[in-house]
């Protein structure tokens, strides 16, 4: 086993006797290219709603939940789809989601939300784990969309502008903080502040 | 007096000024009426309009009018809670289109089947009633009259109609709605202990450990039962909920187990939770023992449809043969009956996962969980309804849950005294007061001894039931039809085929009384203005037994008059000679010439107690008309038919000072518990429980299988459709969408539906669509979110919109024992309209 | 044009129902006043589905026992064994920071009038007694009459008798 290493080893240090320098350095440019954007599309892949939802479990539960809320349909039909919410758009952020996503596929092995009672007694780790992240990046997925800025107060409800214009504009609370539950079920609140 | 602003400051700043002076100022001088002649308010009690749940509402009165009404915290059914509806019940009277006058169809001064309704009078209107009644009688005997009331009349009202039927028409055609409701409940407790009625209470709610809804919606149905139910669940933790329906809706949000099944299949589930009891060995040995018998059911019993309808030609036990039959076995022969209904073949039919059923019947199982099961529509309106109660008594009897505390088969009733008046006074085709019938002579007997009336005046054939009625009405074999107190032609199956055929058949005379213009008025000749609730005195019986009273107290709109009045007051357009046989006549010569009103309602009973019983300061517009204590009068002499019978009532006067008693009432007390020594006198001693209703006291576990329903989604109408009702509305909505919060609250009826079955027919919320069934069709709106979420492949829209009749598409398939329509259940197909 | 077509189609069925039918009815016959003068063979086109008044503005009570009504949308609330939405504004934990009003102190009750810690069990489910509004105007005028108008009544015929 050693010696298999080593030997490898020995033959990457060594110069390359059949291939031009231009030919490996174009042409590992060029594969480096077709890897990475490979990656990147698989990754991109990964952040659809139908690869999200081609696991029973996201179809039967989160997805189902989220179908009569006002992220699903609306006046305008500007809906919101998994990934929207539940992966950063920074690449960074992303990568950093998509490493701790590689658990949830060790979920998905495992079968550890695979019914609904299962999924249920889940719920309020998996919904921690949201709060959590969207309450440290100050709700960054839901400005993705709602951007205070942009916000017209006159146009809200009395009772949002109220919130909005203090609270809010403060940064004293963050999205989060109120709108807990609007796209899928809450989970038992029993102890979270606010509530 | 209204001020503005400004008038508001001047007004202040002179009650400063002459306050200072020390002048007195007429009490208008401050934004606030303080005194107290002016403040006072006139309370009172009185049962609630609407369920069956019988809330006690406290109501106020000023200057002759409702101004508040609220929960009555004395009362042990709802301690001072109403639900949204009951919050309400102030303004249901004051509909602006209350109807004031009777209104006749009429052309060129004359009634006219087409002709235009037209204001007559009081007089002109029972002159034309009689014509049309006695012109019937002639021509088609009894059998030509017929009388549709309801669970929603008072005792009285029920009682008095009976009478005027039964006795002096000599018609046995005469059926509460109650048949639309509660029809499948007394089939089942007549099976399975030969006496109608829950054995238990409300009590059960505070201390059973776990509640199973079976095809109960309490939540929105019973609100109140459903806070005592909330209550109990989440102030003791160890008591689980678990909800059984087709479609997920409100109730579900207290439910540890919900399950959704598929229609019909609630009878697989059933005889799956006896199989789990027996293969478990749970089964509770001593009580089957000594308490039950087993028989087999006959299967194979029909839908009953009409009986040229395939379904019904080829039944083996149609209702035509004996649907109705059984046969003695043993406990082996039942065990090995349901042992087909494993939890791997139920779940299969059903849907319902197996480990969710599993858990559903170690609930039943679990000798120390104390179990209430609770149903109201999705088991009564049921092609087996009957069956449905005779499978879910099957297994509290096997594992001896019952009459104890908590441990309790509990059917909920759907309207105000469905109980009360349609069950227990006996206002259906085949019933006499105090589960008695017609086809049994020696009942006859006793009703013809307490009615003072010649032996064989009651005929013993059972008349046309509700749904028969509306057939016999098309077929023009019942000509002179009078509907009190519902609005059936919203409320029945298959309008377009039967109801609305039936009612403008130019052959029949239709009198409707109703306090407001219903679709059932529209489709009449005849249209009688009605007082309602407090315009009158009267007593409801809930579902829990209880018996309560009130005063009248307000006076109805001039015009108006209550159900019992015009019943009372049109016996008086008949002479003995115009209803009786000579031969009848024969036999009581004394009541020659005398009229029905005299022989029903002056008999010595009904007017046994004088005007001077009714205080001074009470309203009551009928005894002072009839003169003599009317209302005291009917309740006594029909309390005669319980009292001793295990049926007992307390004396009238007593249920005006209490918030109702359950009967039977023996000794000044009422009875909690059924068929248990220690809490019901009927119980023989020694026996510890006692089905009585039975002659050997045993109750019966029937052996009854799966049936599919009468119709189910196919090719082209690949849809379920269950029709329902809404916790904002009572029924129809004749009261309740005449009060703006309520009708704000849900304006219209829409069809609930799945998302994604709304998706694949391309249709979204909102979207105007036409629900198509063999029968007919209705427009409505798409809901795709809120209270109710159907599965794929079922459909659910509510019937108290007038201007949506769903029932234009349901199917009147009946349970062919207990004549009641399945409004749950038949197959449309949606299109964009 | 297949509209049109189907439009004639209708108007045709319609006219032969209305000449075969058992009866034909003239318009003063419609009484169903939640109809909308609509002969029950036939049916008016539905209303579009109405808003939900979002508001926040209180309505008078029609007496003072009267549940309030829900000046707000509510929709996807979830009231549950798992969460009550209403009470994480409506419970008196937070209406500071919520400034909505706090749930009636009969809510504290329980089924013998004793005042508990937290919201009687009973009254868990909102919805039972409050519920939001729609924009729609009522079929039917209700005359129901408000006791205070009735004592202002009785107090202007008092002053007028003096």
């Amino acid at each position: 086993m050693k010696n298999l290493v080593l030997r490898i080893w020995h033959t990457l240090r060594k110069p390359s006797v059949h291939f031009s320098l231009g030919f490996l350095v174009i042409g590992g440019f060029i594969a480096g290219i077709i890897f990475w954007g490979g990656f990147n599309t698989a990754l991109e892949l990964s952040n659809t709603e139908e690869f999200c939802i081609s696991c029973h479990e996201m179809e039967n539960n989160p997805y189902e939940e989220l179908k009569t809320t006002i992220h699903f349909t609306n006046r305008s039909g500007v809906r919101a789809t998994c990934p929207d919410c539940h992966v950063p758009h920074k690449w960074t952020d992303k990568i950093a989601r998509k490493m701790q996503a590689s658990k949830e596929v060790w979920g998905k092995i495992f079968g550890t939300i695979n019914t609904p009672e299962k999924f249920e007694a889940k719920r309020r780790h998996l919904a921690e784990n949201e709060w959590t992240r969207l309450k440290a990046n100050d709700s960054l997925e839901c400005r993705n969309c709602h951007n205070f800025d942009y916000m017209d107060f006159t146009a809200q409800s009395t009772r949002a502008e109220e919130q909005h214009s203090t609270s809010l504009a403060s940064g004293e609370k963050t999205c989060i903080d109120c709108h807990k539950g609007i796209a899928h079920e809450l989970p038992d609140m029993t102890g979270v502040e606010g509530w | 007096m209204k001020l503005n602003r400004r008038e508001f400051i001047k007004a202040n700043a002179v009650a400063v000024a002459a306050s200072a002076a020390g002048i007195a100022l007429p009490a208008s001088a401050s934004n606030l009426i303080t005194s107290s002649d002016m403040t006072k308010l006139k309370w009172d009690k009185a049962p609630c309009r609407f369920c069956g749940t019988g809330c006690s509402v406290n109501v106020a009165t000023m200057d002759n009018k409702v101004v508040a009404t609220h929960g009555d915290i004395k009362s042990p059914v709802n301690k001072g809670l109403n639900c949204i509806k009951g919050y309400f019940l102030s303004k249901i009277m004051y509909g602006k289109d209350r109807l004031k006058t009777p209104l006749l169809r009429m052309k060129d001064g004359k009634f006219d089947k087409n002709g235009d309704f037209t204001p007559i009078t009081w007089d002109q209107a029972f002159d034309v009633m009689a014509e049309k009644a006695k012109a019937t009688l002639k021509e088609k005997g009894p059998e030509g009259v017929g009388m549709f009331g309801s669970g929603q009349w008072t005792v009285q009202e029920g009682y008095a109609a009976v009478k005027l039927m039964k006795a002096g028409f000599r018609s046995n055609n005469i059926d509460p709605n109650a048949r639309h409701c509660m029809a499948s409940a007394v089939g089942g407790f007549m099976r399975t202990f030969g006496i109608d009625e829950p054995m238990g209470c409300y009590d059960d709610l505070e201390a059973a450990d776990a509640f199973v809804l079976w095809g109960s919606n309490m939540a929105e149905m019973h609100p109140i039962l459903w806070t005592r139910i909330t209550d109990r669940r989440l102030s003791a933790p160890h008591v689980k909920v678990a909800v059984l329906s087709t479609f997920e809706h409100r109730s579900f949000e207290l439910a540890d187990n919900g399950m959704i099944f598929t229609p019909q299949t609630d009878l697989a589930i059933l005889n799956f939770i006896a199989h789990y009891i027996i293969k478990t060995d749970r089964v509770n040995k001593d009580f089957v023992n000594k308490h039950t018998n087993f028989r087999l059911g006959n299967a194979d019993i029909g839908y009953g449809l009409r009986p040229e309808h395939p379904l019904e030609k080829n039944a083996i036990n149609s209702s035509a043969k004996d649907a109705g039959g059984s046969k003695p076995i043993d406990f082996e022969e039942y065990a090995k009956f349901v042992s087909t209904y494993t939890a791997e073949y139920t779940s299969e039919l059903s849907g319902v996962p197996v480990d969710k059923l599993n858990a559903l019947a170690e609930l039943y199982a679990d000798p120390k969980t104390k179990v209430t099961s609770l149903w109201t529509m999705g088991f009564n309106q049921h092609t087996r309804g009957v069956w449905a109660n005779n499978l879910v008594y099957n297994i509290h009897l096997l594992t001896g849950k019952i009459s104890t505390p908590g441990n309790s088969p509990f059917s909920l009733t759907g309207q105000p005294s469905a109980c009360g008046t349609a069950r227990e006074v006996g206002t259906f085709s085949h019933r006499l007061p105090a589960d008695m019938v017609v086809n049994n002579p020696k009942h006859r007997a006793i009703a013809e001894k307490i009615w003072k009336l010649p032996e064989g005046t009651i005929p013993p054939k059972p008349g046309y039931h509700a749904v028969l009625q509306n057939r016999k009405l098309k077929d023009g074999e019942l000509n002179f039809y009078w509907v009190q107190c519902n609005n059936n032609m919203q409320a029945a199956a298959n309008i377009n085929e039967e109801g609305l055929p039936g009612y403008r058949n130019p052959k029949n005379f239709i009198v409707v009384s109703d306090p407001y213009p219903t679709v059932t008025a529209q489709a009449a000749d005849l249209i009688l203005p009605t007082a309602m609730w407090v315009e009158k005195e009267g007593v409801y019986g809930n579902a829990e037994r209880r018996t309560q009273s009130w005063y009248q107290q307000v006076t109805p709109p001039e015009g108006a008059f209550s159900d019992m009045w015009q019943v009372v007051e049109f016996s008086k357009r008949f002479k003995m000679e115009d209803v009786w046989t000579e031969e009848l006549l024969a036999k009581k010569p004394e009541y020659r010439g005398k009229s029905l009103f005299n022989v029903l309602y002056e008999n010595g009973n009904v007017n046994a107690f004088p005007l001077s019983e009714i205080p001074d300061d009470r309203l009551n517009q009928e005894s002072r008309d009839f003169g003599f204590y009317i209302q005291k009068g009917l309740f006594e002499e029909y309390a005669e038919f319980g009292r001793g019978h295990a049926h007992d009532l307390a004396p009238y006067d007593r249920y005006h000072k209490e918030r109702g008693l359950r009967w039977p009432v023996v000794d000044g007390k009422e009875t909690k518990w059924r068929f248990k020594e220690g809490s019901d006198p009927y119980v023989k001693p020694g026996s510890d429980y006692d089905f009585y209703g039975k002659p050997d006291g045993k109750a019966v576990i029937f052996a009854l299988p799966y049936e599919p329903a009468a119709e189910f989604p196919d090719a082209e109408y690949d849809l379920w459709l269950s029709t329902g009702r809404v916790l904002e509305h009572w029924h129809t909505g004749s009261m309740t969408q005449r009060v703006p919060e309520l009708y704000k609250a849900v304006p219209d009826a829409v069809v609930y539906m799945n998302p994604d079955d709304a998706k694949k027919r391309g249709l979204r919320r909102g979207d105007l669509v036409k629900l198509i069934s063999r029968r007919g069709e209705v427009e409505t709106r798409v809901e795709t979110r809120g209270r109710n979420k159907p599965p794929r492949g079922l459909v659910f829209m509510p019937f108290f919109d007038a201007s949506r009749l769903v029932n234009k598409i349901t199917l009147d398939a009946t349970d062919p024992l207990s004549k009641e329509t399945d409004f749950k259940k038949c197959a449309i197909k949606i299109e964009k309209a | 044009m297949k509209k049109s077509i189907n439009a004639l189609t209708k108007v045709l069925v319609t006219v032969t129902m209305f000449t075969t039918s058992f009866t034909a009815f003239s318009e003063g016959n419609e009484v169903a006043t939640l109809r909308d003068s609509t002969a029950i063979e036939t049916q008016k086109t539905p209303d579009a589905i109405p808003n939900v008044a979002n508001t926040d503005i209180k309505q008078k009570r029609n007496y003072p026992m009267q549940p309030p009504l829900i000046p707000h949308k509510v929709r996807n609330y979830q009231v549950d064994l798992k969460v009550n939405k209403c009470m994480s504004c409506h419970s008196r934990n937070r209406t500071d920071e919520s400034q909505a009003p706090m749930v009636s102190v009969t809510h504290y009750m329980d089924r013998d009038g004793n005042f508990l810690a937290e919201v009687s069990p009973r009254r868990y489910f909102c919805s039972q007694c409050h519920v939001p509004q729609r924009d729609a105007e009522p079929l039917v005028e209700n005359t129901f009459v408000d006791m205070n108008t009735l004592m202002k009544e009785k107090q202007a015929s008092k002053a007028e008798k003096h």
